[in-house]
């Protein structure tokens, strides 16, 4: 009896420590102060904190481990390379970190496909450290993300294609269109509805 | 288009993957300030920072954080204490063997010679560091306008040389090497030594004083392994000094 309680405790306690990881931003300006600092023992911590994170959305789209242990450590240093611009005060450290995860995999297919030069630049320009300023992460629960999570499974299989697309193969619209052999129009009203569905599911979790 | 009409694409816009037509409506808004749409992007990364992060989770292995921090010089790679305790375990047993049996003593020597070479690679870690750590070491750019770029780095600084990364290089081959070169403004190339790609040895260092501003470039090509005074190949890398 006691043993099943503990199960069912399992799945909660994982989420709460995804979240800690995610969304706690108390540590983060003595951590970038530190980072900042060239202190290597904060690279280690920052590490700790999103090495696991970041390795998995990158093996998620490269799906080769050696590239994507290659690529994890080409993020960190970008990061350390690229700290010294970054917020200490307002800046959200892992989002960024996975930022530059998921932008430096897609980054890497896509140059290996031979699809290069502006979406590289657009990706680097979307990873620059002033865009992680004050985002509102601590609005976002854990209540609210298991909710997207269970948003995520309630897509239909087109919706969801979509979006994986987007977040794990970086394509646009016209590429999915051409790839799934649809029109245009009917990718877009996919990806609009999907992102609206998980959008009102965060937002429904918030009044609530 | 107003921002109301916008508010749907910022999620894809912070990925990077919106068609031209709509990105550039955005960027016309983010660049005039837009305090809405400036709202509406940092509520889509953080959006997007959580969706990412809700993926399956896999492990890394555990080589990779000593290989990162090691490359910042924080610690050394596991495999250098290894190296470096059978390299010590060697040079006793050699020296124990030589002061029994003097046909013995040429294991004391390559003993000597395996210890210097993992000194010679904790030497050239702690280079690095320092070099990564000094403010005035600026990165040069490559990779634009080429074909295939590798994946690298390459850093310059005034007083410490030029620092190559390149961790994706196939291996050289037999019988060859890869050879870094500093390309003046003005004259020939001149060559920068020699390197492998393999392991640690993707890390080459050319040690000195270096003028940048008569810098133009700084180029890696395939040579046969005794090195050549002027590149004999296309060059693999090129990364251009100007920031
Ligand atoms: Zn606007």
């Amino acid at each position: 009896m006691f043993k099943l309680r503990l199960i069912q405790l399992i799945p909660a306690v994982l989420f709460y420590a995804l979240f800690q990881v995610v969304l706690r931003r108390e540590d983060d300006p003595d951590l970038v102060r530190r980072l900042k600092a060239r202190e290597p023992k904060a690279m280690a911590d920052l590490y700790q904190r999103c090495g696991r994170l970041a390795y998995s959305v990158i093996l998620r789209i490269v799906r080769n481990v050696g590239v994507a242990e290659d690529l994890t450590q080409e993020t960190f240093l970008r990061v350390w390379n690229r700290v010294g611009s970054f917020d200490s005060e307002r800046g959200a450290l892992t989002p960024w970190v996975l930022t530059v995860a998921r932008n430096r995999a897609i980054d890497h297919v896509r140059s290996q496909d031979g699809k290069l030069e502006a979406n590289a630049v657009d990706l680097d320009r979307l990873e620059r450290p002033g865009l992680f300023m004050d985002l509102d992460t601590s609005a976002l629960t854990i209540d609210r993300a298991r909710r997207l999570k269970s948003a995520l499974e309630k897509l239909t299989a087109n919706q969801r294609t979509v979006i994986e697309l987007a977040y794990y193969e970086g394509m646009s619209h016209t590429e999915m269109a051409e790839r799934l052999q649809q029109p245009l129009g009917t990718v877009k009203t996919w990806t609009r509805s999907a992102l609206q569905v998980l959008r009102s599911e965060l937002s429904e979790a918030a009044v609530a | 288009m107003n921002c109301e009409e916008l508010k749907d694409m910022f999620e894809l816009y912070a990925l990077g993957v919106l068609d031209d037509g709509e990105k550039s409506e955005i960027d016309a808004h983010l660049a005039r300030d837009c305090k809405e749409c400036k709202r509406s992007l940092a509520h889509a990364m953080a959006f997007n920072a959580v969706l990412l992060s809700i993926g399956p989770e896999e492990a890394p292995s555990k080589r990779l954080r000593h290989r990162l921090l090691a490359s910042i010089g924080y610690e050394r790679p596991g495999w250098f204490w290894a190296g470096a305790l059978a390299a010590a375990l060697m040079l006793v047993l050699a020296v124990w063997l030589g002061t029994q049996e003097r046909e013995r003593s040429n294991q004391l020597a390559d003993a000597r010679k395996e210890l210097l070479q993992v000194t010679g690679e904790r030497d050239r870690l702690n280079q690095a560091a320092q070099f990564l750590s000094d403010p005035e070491t600026r990165p040069a750019s490559f990779g634009k306008g080429q074909s295939a770029p590798r994946r690298g780095y390459v850093f310059l600084h005034p007083q410490l040389g030029v620092m190559l990364i390149a961790s994706n290089l196939p291996a050289a081959g037999a019988g060859k090497a890869y050879e870094m070169w500093v390309i003046p403004k003005v004259g020939a190339p001149r060559p920068a030594g020699l390197f492998q790609s393999d392991g640690m040895r993707g890390l080459h260092l050319l040690t000195g004083p270096l003028d940048l501003d008569a810098l133009k470039a700084v180029a890696v090509t395939l040579e046969p392994a005794t090195g050549s005074a002027i590149p004999t190949t296309v060059p693999i890398i090129v990364a251009a000094a100007g920031s």
